[in-house]
């Protein structure tokens, strides 16, 4: 039973540690890794583009509204 | 729950392309609306009762009599039920909503088979229930972070496998090519959670390692529940949230990804520093110290990015609840994490091991870093959940200066404390024949010495609950109020055309 269960608990080290190459690879293949800087303007669009704030305190959001 | 229509055509018919755009971040997030919100509202009652046992085990310590004529209210007993609770009740499934938010909105897809969602939810909950109930009960395993009696842990790992499996149906099923950051550090934390999760459950409990085997796996365990877990959920949601509330992109993307990958191959290792001293081999012990010196160039590198996004932005923090949680959460991850590394120095470890140092090191991690940046999560998400605005700035404010003064007290008060235990448990002294030996000291007069320290931990700990409190009103007023009238279209986060311009990063 005890043998076994390690074998077991090894295998999934083994298949995590498989996983994290692939994931490497997979990345390296696909090109995330290329032209690399543009990726940080992956969260932004024309609706919440670049130099626009998205958060503030409600009272001071509706002051700025009402001016 | 039936969630308004949220088309393009049903914001504004004819709208332009700008607005549909715009529109279908609004439907990804309205689809998230059932699952986040199960999880959040499950989250912030874990926070509270968490609170209530952390309380009551903090005044316990220097004050013995208090409540002590139960067992269940002990303090091993409800000590455990503070940790247990705050770990998988609070922060987990705060790490779960953040976590369903920010993937469903990165990949760019309506969020797919709510079901396994909310499956997952009520499983994982009713598991993390039953094992506080037992825990109270006084069936604790007493293996460190991994109390939850064996009839419960089962029942949390078929929830985090929904969970993971879900995550993974989501990633594949994603509309963007570009993997952002946030999502390597989201996507690994699901995949890592699992691991050590199971590893560790057949290691101790199950099919128990022989020995000093134990200790190992259990560190093993113990930290990466921090490192492998907490960590990435709250470095990825910082990475996305600053850039986002800020307007303006990382720093360095590169940076971003070292970062990432030099976590990946470096954490797994760290924890076994937690044994210098113990009765394994020293070479184990060494690669652990390793390790964890090797974390300062992730740390380096993050807290580095994190400034230089900030840089120019400060005034900003005025302005945004988010950001506050957010950058507090960010230097206090530089600060515990470069701590960390110097705790595992064997010298210094010396000094802090089996002391409160080590506690406020703990709580400087998972409050002042995961916690606070949860908070901040929240803030920014229940918004576009609910499509109504936090209904009071003041209890924010409250809610951020208590927190933070909290933690602030608690951290330094009781590191103080640990260092005054630590020095007065290993102070030396010169014999009769020369010879430097070690002063014994006497035992209750160290534990009288760190009595003031206690104390003050005592204090934070309601500073933070008045914190929590505040929290949970504006929370819970926020999803019960009515919503307003007319209210049908998804409010559009436009910032207010009247915004000085000073305001705009």
């Amino acid at each position: 039973m005890g043998s076994a269960t390690y074998l077991f608990v090894v295998l999934i080290a083994a298949a995590i540690i498989a996983s994290a190459i692939y994931a490497l690879n997979w990345a390296i293949k696909t090109g995330q890794f290329r032209n690399i800087e543009k990726g940080a303007t992956e969260i932004f669009d024309d609706e919440e583009p670049i130099g626009r704030p998205t958060d503030f305190f409600p009272t001071k959001r509706r002051k700025a509204k009402g001016k | 729950m039936s969630s308004p229509d949220t088309s393009p055509a049903a914001v504004e018919p004819g709208a332009p392309e700008k607005t549909a755009e715009r529109a279908l971040l609004s439907a990804i997030d309205a689809s998230t609306r059932g699952p986040v919100f199960l999880f959040l509202v499950t989250a912030v009652l874990w926070l509270l009762g968490g609170t209530v046992f952390a309380l009551v085990a903090s005044i316990k310590l220097h004050n013995p009599p208090f409540l002590a004529q139960q067992e269940w209210l002990s303090f091993g007993v409800i000590r455990t039920a503070h940790l247990n609770s705050m770990i998988f009740g609070w922060a987990t499934n705060a790490g779960f909503a953040v976590t369903i938010w920010l993937m469903a909105r990165l990949s760019r897809v309506r969020l797919q088979h709510l079901g396994i969602l909310y499956v997952a939810g009520a499983v994982w909950n009713a598991g993390v229930a039953l094992g506080i109930f037992g825990i109270l009960r006084g069936d604790s395993t007493s293996v460190e972070w991994l109390e939850i009696p064996p009839y419960a842990t089962p029942i949390l790992f078929v929830a985090y496998a929904l969970i993971g499996v879900w995550g993974v149906v989501n990633f594949r099923y994603r509309q963007r090519g570009h993997v952002y950051v946030t999502q390597w550090y989201l996507l690994a934390a699901l995949f890592w959670f699992p691991w050590i999760y199971s590893a560790a459950q057949i290691m101790l409990i199950f099919v128990p390692a022989r020995g000093t085997v134990q200790s190992l796996v259990n560190w093993w365990f113990a930290h990466n529940v921090l490192g492998l877990w907490f960590t990435p959920i709250g470095v990825g949601a910082i990475y996305y949230f600053i850039p986002k509330v800020l307007g303006r992109p990382i720093h360095s993307y590169y940076l971003s990804i070292l970062g990432f990958w030099s976590l990946a191959f470096f954490y797994n290792w760290a924890g076994v520093h937690h044994l210098i001293g113990g009765p394994v081999p020293a070479w184990a012990i060494s690669a652990g110290v390793v390790a964890s010196l090797l974390m300062v160039i992730p740390v380096v590198v993050i807290g580095i990015n994190h400034h230089m996004t900030m840089k120019g932005g400060f005034s900003q923090l005025r302005y945004s609840p988010t950001l506050r949680f957010m950058f507090f959460g960010g230097v206090n991850y530089t600060l515990v994490s470069l701590l960390g590394s110097a705790m595992a120095v064997r010298s210094f470890n010396e000094i802090v091991h089996f002391t409160h140092f080590t506690v406020a090191h703990a709580h400087h991690g998972l409050y002042a870093f995961f916690t606070m940046v949860m908070f901040g999560s929240i803030y920014y998400m229940m918004p576009r959940l609910t499509l109504r605005e936090w209904p009071s700035a003041k209890l924010i404010s409250v809610h951020f200066w208590f927190t933070a003064a909290g933690v602030t007290l608690y951290v330094v008060g009781l590191s103080i404390g640990g260092l005054v235990q630590g020095w007065e448990m290993i102070a030396t002294t010169k014999g009769a024949d020369g010879e430097l030996a070690l002063k014994v000291p006497l035992f209750m007069q160290v534990v009288r010495d760190t009595v003031p320290y206690l104390v003050s931990r005592s204090l934070s700990g309601m500073l933070i609950t008045v914190g929590h409190i505040a929290f949970a009103v504006n929370f819970g007023w926020m999803m019960l109020r009515p919503r307003a009238i007319g209210a049908t279209a998804p409010t559009l986060f436009h910032t207010p055309p009247a915004m000085p311009l000073e305001h705009r990063a």
